[in-house]
């Protein structure tokens, strides 16, 4: 008993510190975005915030146009999900029901190439967009981001694919219902939860993705947010007042979003550890 | 006779619907880099009229071999990728463990570790680079009212303390996420293992390297296969948080391809790098793959 007690001290306490650490430099970034100007340069700095002010907010905004990169990326982000998760329910239906060939090479292909850094493609996409005339535009980071994204989404959905009885959609078909309208209408709609993880797996990675962005979209009207925050900087001195701002509003829905999803999320981290 | 004709229109239906997904990821993955390898035995130069390509065989290779920033990315991103990977299973596998205690508030401390894993990594970097900030960095400031240091600590000003310094921004942002995937495996270990090993006799120590810890190999080997593959294309947070520096000390391999290929407009020397860079992470994810899939067999 006494053993008991004392692991689930020690669990208590593992978790309290853990939440502590996890939770103290966004508390810093939260209160820095609301102190004035003196207080965040103070080298005493008060660990809760006196005045509160709410011009960081206001100068994000107004003066460096941060709902551009807010907007850019909810565009971006939206559209490459909506994209991924067509046609990954249309890839994994095929791979999961119907008798194609080839099926265990494509798994493992999609396997490697959810592994590739993004490093190793960056040249000659840049000439391809280049040359299509297509850098500083959405589709520069919609595409990649739809092709980077989908094997991940195929794999989630596969699993849960495989476990709707074959007899439904096998019924469907011999009533002459097709193809699609048995994904749509039969399969999907039992698979919600696979089309959650894999739509939230795809929406963080688009919503945080720096590196193409960086790359592909030099023009300020075509930034994404994480670009927007990294050069945010000024020559001499960096706004932090304004850039937690920024960072604040760029948080706090995906979080909220997240948070009410929580649990596909931790599906999807189940699938992964299943997989492997 | 009908269900084979049956069976055909659905055959031609599947080639139908993996198509679509497998032409973007075709074109935007396997071509690219198969067109890396033949770019990166090319001279190229950037004219008005787009890139002109000659070809200069290995040329390109033997420039970045010669090219000692290259070896030194190399070689940073080897040492950062084994010591955070490490760092971060070993505390995951703690907290995972204390977890997977029958203690209350678990889903709120699941909801708490998401956190960091949806935040953007630039976002994290900025944050980090406050607290570290010499004159009125938060870290110095507690340090120094704790009287652990005399003086402020330049955190990002010399090679050793900047690595380590990013490692911990490291360590915090994707443990939580590495913790999950653990506890994930864990919670599939079953409960009349431990009862069934306790009845033996073994205390809690053995009962972990008895059950836990084997059980537990394809979940640690998994974490740490993504882990090891995400730190070869570290480039979001030395970009902002160090941007490489001091001098070329933290600059990883994706951010020195990056300088070469953007900075200097070199995009023969370039490529090299990164296919350099993608032939070290097949190999690496080859070698992962058949050690789960053997310790995976073992268990079975």
């Amino acid at each position: 008993m006494q053993r008991i007690l004392m692991r689930k001290g020690i669990g208590y306490l593992v978790l309290i510190v853990m939440l502590i650490i996890i939770v103290a430099p966004f508390y810093w970034m939260v209160i820095t975005s609301l102190k004035p100007f003196m207080s965040i340069i103070s080298p005493t700095p008060s660990l809760y915030p006196n005045h509160l002010t709410w011009m960081w907010y206001v100068s994000a905004f107004i003066q460096f146009g941060f709902g551009t990169y807010i907007m850019n990326s909810v565009i971006v982000s939206v559209t490459s999900t909506i994209i991924v998760m067509f046609l990954a329910a249309l890839a994994s239906y095929a791979i999961a029901r119907l008798p194609i060939r080839g099926k265990a090479p494509i798994m493992v292909i999609l396997l490697m190439i959810s592994t590739f850094p993004q490093v190793g493609v960056v040249s000659p996409l840049y000439i391809m967009l280049q040359h299509l005339g297509w850098l500083n535009s959405y589709q520069a980071l919609i595409i990649p981001y739809t092709a980077f994204n989908l094997p991940f989404s195929i794999w989630v959905m596969r699993t849960y694919f495989a476990g709707i009885p074959k007899e439904l959609d096998e019924a469907a078909r011999v009533d002459g219902a097709g193809v699609l309208t048995t994904v749509f209408r039969i399969i999907l709609p039992l698979a919600t939860p696979g089309l959650f993880t894999g739509a939230i797996f795809t929406f963080v990675a688009c919503w945080t993705e720096f590196f193409f962005s960086l790359v592909f979209n030099s023009v300020n009207a075509y930034r994404t947010i994480p670009v927007g925050i990294a050069l945010f900087g000024g020559q001499f001195t960096i706004p932090y007042g304004t850039m937690f701002a920024g960072s604040t509003v760029a948080v706090l829905p995906i979080v909220i979003i997240v948070l009410i999803f929580q649990k596909w999320v931790v599906a999807g981290l189940t699938a992964g550890a299943v997989k492997g | 006779m009908r269900v084979s004709k049956l069976e055909r229109k659905n055959a031609i239906a599947g080639y139908i619907l993996v198509t679509p997904a497998l032409l973007v990821i075709g074109l935007v993955t396997i071509f690219p880099i198969l067109y890396s390898v033949w770019m990166s035995l090319n001279h190229i130069q950037s004219t008005v009229n787009g890139f002109q390509f000659t070809f200069n065989g290995l040329t390109n290779y033997v420039k970045i071999f010669n090219y000692q920033p290259f070896w030194q990315a190399l070689q940073f991103t080897t040492i950062y990728a084994i010591v955070t990977v490490f760092i971060e299973l070993a505390l995951g596998l703690l907290v995972a463990l204390a977890l997977n205690q029958p203690i209350k508030g678990r889903g709120i401390a699941v909801a708490i570790m998401l956190i960091p894993w949806t935040l953007i990594t630039v976002i994290s970097a900025q944050m980090w680079h406050y607290i570290y900030e010499p004159t009125f960095g938060v870290l110095n400031f507690i340090l120094m009212q704790l009287h652990m240091i005399s003086s402020p600590v330049l955190w990002l000003g010399a090679p050793q303390l900047a690595t380590i310094s990013m490692m911990v921004a490291d360590v915090w942002k994707t443990t939580p996420f590495v913790t999950l995937i653990l506890l994930s495996g864990l919670q599939l270990i079953p409960a009349d293992l431990y009862e069934a090993s306790k009845i033996d006799g073994a205390g809690i120590w053995r009962s972990f390297w008895k059950i836990t810890f084997p059980l537990l190999r394809p979940s640690i080997g998994l974490a740490a296969l993504f882990r090891i593959l995400q730190a070869f294309g570290l480039f979001d947070l030395p970009y902002v948080l160090t941007s490489g520096g001091p001098g070329n000390s933290t600059t990883p391999i994706a951010m020195l391809t990056f300088q070469v290929l953007f900075n200097m407009d070199k995009f023969g020397p370039g490529t090299a790098m990164a296919v350099t860079t993608v032939g070290i992470v097949i190999v690496l994810a080859l070698i992962f793959l058949k050690a789960l899939r053997t310790q995976v067999g073992e268990v079975d």
